[in-house]
């Protein structure tokens, strides 16, 4: 059994950061190239028309104004308008372009975050809390949302204003443009000390939130339990708990978060009191007329004004590294059952299947749960596997429809190692019965139709009624179209094993598997169940798995699992007549009914 | 109650913190002003006039005011995340303290993945309105009235011409505002609808391998993954119409300062000091009309969230939790008066009909019948998780309504069908009724329920964590587990439903023998479909389609030949036993 976490784990991170995380999601721009470069244009033709703002402002003050120049003034002001014009044209473009880039980048990241999910093994979704999963695919990407739209190509369009602008700083002067990037330095290593405490402090915050969401998931899922112990203050409690941990993290990480932006202020004050010392006591032999000195002192605000986005930007970028590991550590997960390289489609299956010195277990270091099992089926027979709870029964079945890959040995079907054979192309031709039934929410005919998406309304019905599932449908308020919720709550343990029923027997499956599919059933409905099922089975290989002697009797080889082995098999006649466990196991049941 | 007013009682709490971090807004308001005013002191009087020695200390209160303003800024942008956060925190712990006491109703209707919604991405908007919006809204209004004064006393013509525009930015914020409501509203539930699909594929996994279904469940997500997006585009059309308009009219004052104050300066109206000190407060006014769109936005998503978490909130629990500080011990006494169910979403669909019997303290009541034949909903109205249509449910003669729901559910425990494992140590699971239980205890009762064995063979024994739900136990262990975790809370009232139908007969048997000791100082039901669960049982009920067809004990419903009589029939002969009439003693 694989180690799990819980809600109140932190989860460790597999692999430190690297830069590799931004190439790959680099690569998510690349589709957009196009766009992204069309939105940089009109943004940069918005920002040079918001730059000539200050130059124009220059040229009145300086010259129209003290000339009383007023059709000067006139050209300058016709000059401002028109550059307004551009903007507003440009902008309504970027908004609308950049929204569509950043949302299509993040469905693309999101939809490959849920495709890799759906080739995860069991093993990923049973070792952590759902609500940590959730929150990685829906609202870890959402956060990147800023950064991905406006953030890049605020940050290009900041670089290059801050060239645009040091540029004309240094064509007006350059001594003083030089003396503007003199405190630089200091916001490095300002940037720097924020840098690491922040990377900490998200990191620390993504798993208080993350451990947050599972608690209130889980909460969720079992509230019928919470409510049936009267243990509400004590959920509430741990909630509150949870609750402080995340507020805590998260101040943590503002406080750290924001000292960024005070420093960089204060460097940018310290730079503009330099210039104007400089400036005006001429000193270093700098030389400036007044108006030059002002115009310079605009373009400093402007070369400051992007500093401090880019510091911005730098913030965001670091926040969502927080996410960003989670979300591609996620990506990364290998699945353990995968299709090889060269797999190929499994033929229609006849049904023959042979196990050959199958042994398994989880983990390297846990102990065998399956050991040096062999056994064969011909096409059409059905197998019975009986024991006591956890003899490894359920993991053979797992085996077979390669849920997990085995340990050693084989197992084949109709001679073909299942191992080289696309996933895919197995599990469609076989249908397995869980222990646990999953109702998704919709109507029941959806729910029973997920067996076969293409079948009619009839042949829906038709299972449902081999099943025994029509009677209970029918008294339904919409019958077939009642609509229910996810793992059906409203419906009883045995209806929703009925249509899990109907479900897999309308997938035609090659090869049935039952897992302890009719535990809930009553014995009346079970009856009228098997007759029906006992037609379906015909052709079949079927495997079953069952407590109550009874319902496999009629299996043409029956299996006794226990501690990973089979320790017995052979039809019932036979195995009766061995007169060892399962003998043992059948006395003890027929004295019981006996003693009724 | 309006948005502005719910939320309100909430951020009110926090007087203690709003009260200094709104002054504080004021002070680095102030000091905003001081910054450009040097700059025309500096022109006017260091370079125009000559005093030079001005300079330095110019420059140094420059220095100290953006070093003193800074801080504050700093200090009350924490601050209001601190109130962000705790009025987050009050109404996610409502939140949280509302689905503790939403009845079964509820949690049928809405799927989980909704609810999750709502306590994450909802609470989201509701923080950073407060945390961030709120105190932005506030610098905006503060800086508008600023510059306007102050622009106003350095020249009041000019600055009635740019106040002229105020008018133009009212118009348009309205309509965006209008427009963006609904918009915001379904991109919430077009996340809510994501956030569900993608809940409900990591809960059902195994049935989306089993049936090679992920190409499905793919093209389910695309489409609600490009509904989603297409919302998002929809509030981008609304910004696209509004935003470069208010952009365009915070730009249009540059143009109206420049010409018209150019024409000032040259008349002489003005000083040339003047202009650069009012062309240097003009940020004040052109940054709050460029950030009044992207403010709508914020409070139309804040608005949005509201909407959905104050349905939550607000929905009506049918069975409303109170609590009671005299606690009352449960004798054991259930009576069941004619008591009819339906759901109430399906009225026209009856599940229970007339039911009438009555338990006393150490029987032990057995209920037989057909799949969805009412059985567990029999069960659900003892513990009150419904209420009855019509007819009574007496808990020791008073009517259930009438008892704290909770001190009942405290004393009437149910081992539900739906088995429910925390991911949480089986230690910790079994002791999820009674934090207090001795070690002894979960011991004595984990032999009970026959789940001592396994438990210890585990690799880590009762420190074993399980999955969510119990996944990666068999469901025999599952059920073990949770019979153990019922025992270990000792009501006096237990009600077992399906709770041995993963277990073989013999396991069976022997947790009979060994719960019997114990469910004889108490109220036992049992649901079950085989007659070797119930034959013990003091009195037998058969139900079927909600009503009791056939009542008695093992042996007189054996003399009845009836529903009672064929299952066992049929049990016994599967097995190739003969089914005697009269040989009841076991």
């Amino acid at each position: 059994m694989a180690k799990r976490n819980t809600f109140d784990e932190d989860e460790e991170l597999q692999e430190t950061f690297n830069w590799s995380y931004y190439r790959r999601l680099g690569r998510y721009l690349v589709p957009y190239l196009t766009k992204l470069a069309l939105v940089l244009g009109t943004l940069i033709l918005g920002s040079l028309a918001g730059t000539l703002g200050p130059y124009l402002t220059k040229v009145a003050i300086d010259q129209a104004i003290p000339q009383k120049n007023l059709s000067l003034l006139w050209l300058l002001t016709g000059i401002f308008a028109a550059l307004l014009i551009i903007t507003f044209f440009c902008y309504r473009y970027r908004i609308w372009t950049i929204t569509e880039v950043g949302q299509d980048m993040l469905k693309d990241m999101r939809s490959d975050i849920f495709d890799h999910l759906q080739e995860l093994p069991f093993s990923y979704f049973d070792s952590r809390p759902h609500g940590k999963i959730l929150i990685r695919v829906v609202n870890y990407i959402n956060t990147l949302s800023d950064l991905l739209s406006n953030g890049l190509i605020n940050l290009i369009n900041d670089i290059i204003l801050l060239v645009v602008t040091l540029i004309f700083m240094v064509s007006i002067n350059w001594k003083l443009a030089l003396w503007s990037l003199a405190l630089i330095p200091i916001l490095l290593v300002w940037t720097r000390i924020v840098q690491i405490q922040q990377r900490k402090a998200y990191r620390e915050l993504s798993n208080k939130q993350s451990n947050m969401n599972a608690y209130i998931h889980e909460s969720i899922a079992g509230i019928k339990v919470t409510q049936g112990f009267a243990q509400e203050d004590n959920a509430s409690a741990t909630f509150d708990h949870v609750a402080n941990e995340y507020r805590s993290s998260f101040m943590h990480a503002i406080r750290v978060q924001w000292a960024l932006w005070p420093g960089v202020q204060n460097i940018s004050t310290l730079t503009t009191a330099l210039i104007y010392y400089i400036g005006i006591t001429q000193w270093g032999g700098v030389d400036v007329t007044t108006g030059t000195l002002i115009a310079f002192m605009g373009y400093v605000a402007n070369f400051w004004n992007p500093v401090i986005d880019i510091g911005n930007f730098y913030n965001s970028l670091i926040t969502a590294t927080a996410y960003l590991e989670r979300i591609f550590e996620t990506m990364d997960e290998e699945p353990e059952v995968k299709d090889l390289p060269d797999s190929f489609d499994l033929p229609p299956i006849h049904g023959d299947v042979e196990f050959k010195d199958v042994s398994f277990k989880y983990e390297e270091d846990t102990p065998m749960i399956l050991k040096h099992v062999s056994f064969h089926a011909a096409p059409g027979e059905t197998v019975a596997l009986v024991g006591p709870t956890g003899a490894g029964k359920s993991t053979v079945i797992n085996l077979l429809s390669r849920f997990y890959n085995v340990t050693e040995g084989e197992v084949d079907i109709d001679g073909v190692d299942i191992s080289r054979v696309t996933l895919k192309s197995l599990r469609s031709q076989m249908g397995v019965m869980l222990q646990d039934t999953f109702i998704f929410s919709g109507t029941i005919l959806e729910n029973i139709r997920y067996g076969k998406l293409d079948a009619t309304e009839e042949e829906v019905i038709a299972a449902a009624k081999v099943v025994r599932a029509d009677d209970f449908i029918r008294d339904m308020p919409q019958e077939y179209h009642t609509e229910v919720q996810e793992r059906g709550s409203t419906l009883s343990a045995g209806q929703r094993q009925l249509i899990a029923f109907a479900r897999t027997l309308l997938a035609d499956p090659k090869i049935l598997i039952l897992d302890e599919a009719t535990a809930a059933i009553d014995t009346q409905t079970e009856l009228l169940l098997q007759a029906g099922l006992n037609r379906l089975l015909e052709g079949r290989t079927s495997f079953i798995i069952a407590h109550r002697l009874s319902t496999i009797q009629n299996a043409d080889q029956i299996m006794v699992v226990n501690h990973g082995e089979i320790v017995e098999r052979g039809s019932h006649q036979e195995l009766m007549k061995k007169r060892g466990e399962y003998f043992s196991l059948y006395e003890a049941q027929y004295r019981m009914l006996q003693s009724l | 109650m309006g948005t502005f007013q719910w939320v309100w009682q909430y951020i009110r709490r926090n007087m203690k913190l709003l009260i200094p971090a709104t002054l504080l807004i004021f002070v680095n308001a102030a000091a905003i002003v001081v910054a450009p005013l040097i700059g025309g002191w500096i022109i006017d009087q260091v370079i125009g006039q000559g005093h030079t020695e001005r300079l330095v200390p110019f420059l140094l209160i420059m220095i100290g005011v953006t070093l003193g303003r800074t801080i504050v800024r700093y200090i009350y942008q924490v601050i209001f995340e601190q109130v962000g956060q705790n009025v987050m925190w009050d109404i996610r712990h409502d939140l949280f303290e509302k689905l503790q006491k939403l009845d079964f109703t509820f949690f049928n209707n809405v799927s989980t993945g909704d609810i999750m919604a709502r306590m994450t991405g909802d609470m989201d908007a509701i923080r950073n309105f407060v945390a961030w919006d709120s105190y932005n809204l506030i610098e905006c209004v503060l800086w508008f009235v600023t510059a306007i004064l102050v622009m106003g006393s350095i020249n009041w013509p000019l600055t009635l011409a740019l106040a002229a525009l105020t008018p133009f930015i009212g118009f348009l914020t309205m309509h965006m505002s209008n427009e963006a409501h609904p918009v915001y509203f379904q991109i919430r539930e077009a996340f809510a609808h994501l956030n569900s699909m993608v809940e409900e594929n990591i809960s059902g996994n195994r049935v989306v391998k089993a049936f090679t279904r992920e190409p499905y469940e793919i093209e389910k997500f695309n489409k609600l993954n490009d509904a989603y997006k297409a919302r998002n585009m929809d509030a981008a059309r609304v910004s696209r119409r509004y935003l470069p308009p208010l952009d365009i009219l915070a730009s249009m004052l540059s143009v109206i300062v420049l010409i018209l104050g150019g024409f000032l300066v040259i008349k002489g109206a003005m000083t040339l000091g003047d202009l650069v000190a009012f062309n240097g407060f003009l940020w004040m006014l052109n940054q709050p009309m460029r950030m009044s769109g992207w403010l709508i936005n914020d409070v139309q998503r804040f608005s949005a969230s509201t909407i959905k978490i104050r349905r939550m909130l607000g929905a009506k629990s049918s069975i409303p939790v109170q609590d009671s500080e005299h606690y009352q011990k449960l004798q054991g006494y259930v009576t069941f008066d004619h008591v009819n169910f339906e759901y109430a979403d399906a009225p026209e669909v009856p599940v229970l009909h007339d039911i009438s019997f009555t338990v006393k303290p150490g029987e032990t009541m057995g209920i037989l019948g057909e799949t969805g034949s009412g059985k567990s909903t029999l069960m659900n109205l003892i513990a009150r998780f419904y209420d009855p249509t019509s007819g009574e449910v007496l808990i020791d003669g008073k009517n259930a309504k009438d008892w704290p729901v909770r001190q009942l559910r405290d004393q009437i425990t149910i081992v539900m069908q739906d088995l429910f494992l925390f991911s949480d140590t089986i230690q910790d699971n079994i002791s999820y009724g009674n934090r207090q239980a001795e070690p002894q205890l979960i011991q004595h009762m984990a032999d009970v329920a026959d789940a001592s064995q396994f438990i210890a063979e585990m690799p880590d024994g009762y420190d074993t964590v399980v999955g969510e739900r119990g996944v990666g136990l068999s469901g025999g262990q599952k059920q073990r587990i949770s019979l153990t975790r019922a025992l270990v809370k000792n009501p006096s009232i237990l009600i077992l439903d399906d709770t041995t139908s993963a277990l073989d007969m013999e396991t069976e048997a022997e947790i009979q023998k060994k719960l019997s000791p114990i469910t004889q100082k108490k109220t036992t039901f049992i649901i079950a479909t085989r007659i070797s669960s119930l034959r013990h049982a003091d009195q037998i009920i058969v139900l079927k389609h909600g009503d009791i067809i056939e009542r008695g004990t093992h042996d007189e419903l054996i003399a009845k030949h009836g529903y009672y009589f064929d299952t066992y029939q049929k049990q016994l002969g599967a097995l190739g036993v003969k089914g005697g009439e009269s040989n009841g003693e076991a």
